[in-house]
């Protein structure tokens, strides 16, 4: 085996033997599963209902699909930012006596895991949802991992690798690429012109001919449309171009002259990448690779003293971002109240859960809390730094000072979550207020359940053992709010229920506050 | 042997290097001097194939980037960077399968021995400190038995016991006709060392010292006198 196919595969074989070890994988697999079968059975009846349930509305789903994809991917390559190289491939593989074609094929292949999961992810789609035939969807299966990736290596090889095409050169791929969407657009709008705004307009300009005739993009489509739905003259002149692209692109990047030119943008991407990951690390979400954190002017009146520093510090911070506190949680959150209020108000209520309609948005909260909230914040880059220890305070006041601004983000996100279905709904404002508080309060449980785990474990059970605990408890105080909602409703009603479960819950946050403040004496227990 | 003639690498509108030119005969160690900022990374970074430049670089007479110069190549950067999910003895492995290097046990053993890692090797790439790290740079570099070598800042994050065997190597690699070309900042480290002295600033290699030629000199008072940081230090 060669150098790469050795580093690929026993990279590959230590990083699942490390991950079964973990506790944490195997919730996430139950996640991914649960995922990969629930939402095609909750989709059954809208799919039904739209009347697309049919290898011809996969064919839709697909082609939309593609729309995205194929050009984000050529525009990406184009700009040689599309692979991922880490730094310790540039310590030991770039300066190694190793082909460069052998280098890009092997960041390529790294994502070869996740292609093979969405494919099955559409098989079972085809299959529940557009009832597509078991043969069709095999061989379309073949299709997306050999010849398709096959293309798509291709591309990427002359992209990346070919020495020949300069930043010109390849700044025109990228125009031809946006010229192919602009192409796409323009056929759309003069089909919405002809046909006005309805699913049928939408459905035939999506299979129209004339899209199966735009190059790259069409050519795919038409072999869908020749794999799903049966030849036609234009579905089978537009797979002949499709295999002729294929032919073409594979012989230009084998015959194609690489010595490795690509390895300083691959570094520089690299450096970008690994600067992202430390920075998401540090609790900064809107991270991305390739883009500095533009910082602007702010100022802020610094009153106070001793960790109170630590507040304005952060303040100003988010004052000098350009969302200030909004980031990836907010966007979750408006998704996520909009969610409940369609529901609530379009759909007619939630169906069998409708007796459990007052707990929906604390259900949701929860769910969101657990799922998207970003486990370290600004608050666990203080304890990294020396300086948080150094302040001559308490350990109480560095507390609430380093997360303060974490529970202002967490109130906004709770109102944003909460106020849309509590309108729907008809909740009483006592009701709504209880809501709100529900979610701030288990968002200050989740971080400090961490920073018990952080306290109480260090570094002497590791991550896992961190993890372990973190969930441990935090489900204790989640299911002793849970014990308070139904005692509150066995006694009360919904008021009663929320009061105690938020009751119980700031009860429990209480306690793990006390037991975080431990993170603060030393750096040691960080 | 190694041959650098005239490197020129632009930033955009920034000019790295300008028109380089060395050579580290094979059996000598050159040492790379300069100021931060004065261009040194990116001769090194240009020598290892890291870099797009104008000029031309040889290693042992081949094209630096073709891969029969590369074979006979080996690098240890500033900075260290392990595979997470590797090894040590696995990282030894897959360059020595990069490389074509055929490598008993033993030889791997003694290696890996010289820089106390013989109980480290089962550990993997993220659960090593930075030290470790580069003791583990150091050996890849090292096993697959180069005939140019060249370390960026080598000592940096060593321990005195590694250092003194770092420079052991790096001697007996000159007894066996390998070239060594050393960037660093740590002059005292390397005084018993150089053969050649090559001294960049802004951009150009300012003086060029060959040890014959400079007698006895001490190597800081040569490089201060070159590149008048001093003189700049007290103006202060």
């Amino acid at each position: 085996m060669g150098a790469v196919g050795y580093l690929y595969l026993r990279t590959l074989r230590n990083r699942i033997r490390r991950a079964l070890r973990k506790p944490v994988t195997y919730f996430y697999l139950v996640l991914i599963l649960f995922y990969m079968t629930a939402v095609p059975m909750s989709l059954r009846m809208t799919v039904d209902t739209l009347g697309a349930d049919s290898a011809h509305g996969l064919v839709t789903v697909l082609t939309v699909f593609a729309f995205w994809t194929i050009p984000a991917n050529l525009i990406a390559y184009a700009r040689r930012k599309g692979l991922v190289y880490r730094n310790s491939d540039v310590h030991f593989l770039f300066p190694a006596p190793v082909s460069p074609k052998q280098v890009l094929l092997y960041a390529h292949f790294r994502t070869l895991a996740m292609l093979l999961v969405l494919n099955l992810f559409v098989i079972i789609c085809g299959k529940v949802l557009f009832h597509a035939e078991g043969w069709r969807l095999a061989v379309y299966f073949v299709f997306s991992v050999f010849i398709e990736n096959l293309l798509e290596a291709s591309i990427m090889l002359l992209m990346y690798g070919s020495e020949r095409l300069g930043e010109k050169q390849r700044g025109l791929v990228v125009k031809a690429a946006y010229g192919l969407t602009g192409i796409l657009v323009v056929m759309g709008i003069l089909a919405y012109l002809r046909g006005g705004l309805s699913l049928q307009t939408v459905t035939d300009y999506l299979h129209s001919d004339l899209v199966l005739l735009v190059p790259v993009i069409g050519w795919y489509v038409a072999v869908l449309h020749l794999l799903f739905l049966g030849a036609t003259t234009v579905n089978v002149a537009g797979t002949i171009c499709y295999i002729l692209l294929v032919a073409v692109a594979l012989a230009a990047a084998w015959r194609m002259k690489c010595t490795g030119d690509f390895y300083e943008d691959a570094i520089k991407y690299a450096e970008d990448y690994e600067a992202v990951l430390e920075s998401r690390r540090q609790g900064n979400a809107q991270s991305r690779p390739g883009r500095k954190q533009k910082f602007g002017k702010a100022r802020v009146n610094w009153n106070g003293s001793g960790a109170r520093a630590l507040f304005y510090r952060q303040l100003l911070e988010y004052k000098k971002s350009r969302y200030f506190i909004f980031d990836g949680g907010t966007v979750v959150a408006v998704l996520a109240g909009a969610a409940v209020a369609y529901l609530s108000v379009w759909e007619d209520g939630f169906g069998a859960l409708e007796n459990f309609a007052p707990f929906v948005i604390p259900a949701v909260s929860a769910y969101v809390i657990f799922i998207f909230t970003a486990l370290n914040g600004k608050w666990a880059k203080e304890l990294l730094s020396p300086y948080t220890y150094l302040i001559p305070d308490t350990v109480f006041r560095k507390l609430i000072n380093a997360t303060a601004m974490q529970h202002i983000q967490s109130l906004l996100n709770a109102c944003l979550i909460t106020l849309p279905g509590a309108i729907a709904m008809r909740l009483s404002p006592l009701v709504t207020a209880l809501a709100i508080l529900f979610y701030v309060v288990l968002s200050a449980n989740k971080l400090y359940a961490l920073a018990v785990a952080e306290a109480v474990c260090g570094s002497t059970l590791g991550r896992v053992g961190k993890q372990l605990l973190q969930m441990l408890i935090q489900g204790m105080a989640v299911m002793a709010a849970v014990i308070g909602g139904v005692l509150g409703m066995a006694v009360g009603g919904v008021v009663q229920a929320y009061v105690l479960m938020d009751v119980f819950l700031v009860l429990f946050t209480a306690i793990f506050m006390v037991i975080a403040m431990l993170n603060f004496y030393n750096m040691e227990t960080a | 042997m190694l041959e650098v003639m005239d490197l020129t690498k632009k930033y955009g509108k920034t000019l790295a290097a300008d028109h380089i030119g060395f050579t580290v005969p094979d059996g000598r160690i050159g040492i790379l001097l300069g100021p931060n900022g004065a261009g040194k990374s990116t001769v090194i970074k240009s020598i290892a194939g890291l870099l797009r430049y104008k000029g031309m670089i040889r290693i042992q007479g081949q094209d630096a980037r073709s891969l029969e110069a590369k074979r006979s190549f080996a690098y240890v950067p500033e900075l260290p960077y392990m595979y997470d999910a590797l090894t040590v003895r696995e990282h030894i492995e897959f360059i020595t399968r990069a490389y074509g290097t055929a490598v008993t046990e033993e030889e791997a053993e003694r290696l890996l021995g010289r820089f106390e890692l013989t109980d480290k090797q089962e550990k993997l790439g993220n659960e090593l400190s930075k030290g470790m790290m580069q003791k583990v740079s150091i050996c890849c570099a090292l096993v697959i038995r180069p005939r140019v070598i060249l370390l960026d800042e080598p000592m940096v994050g060593l321990d005195p016991a590694a250092i003194k065997e770092l420079k052991t190597v790096i001697l007996e690699l000159k007894a066996d006709g390998c070239t060594v070309l050393i960037s660093t900042h740590m002059l005292e480290m390397v005084k018993e060392l150089w053969d050649v002295t090559f001294v960049m600033d802004k951009g150009h290699i300012v003086g060029t010292y060959p040890r014959e030629a400079v007698a006895d000199e001490d190597l800081e008072a040569l490089y201060f006198s070159v590149t008048g940081q001093a003189d700049r230090k007290e103006g202060i």
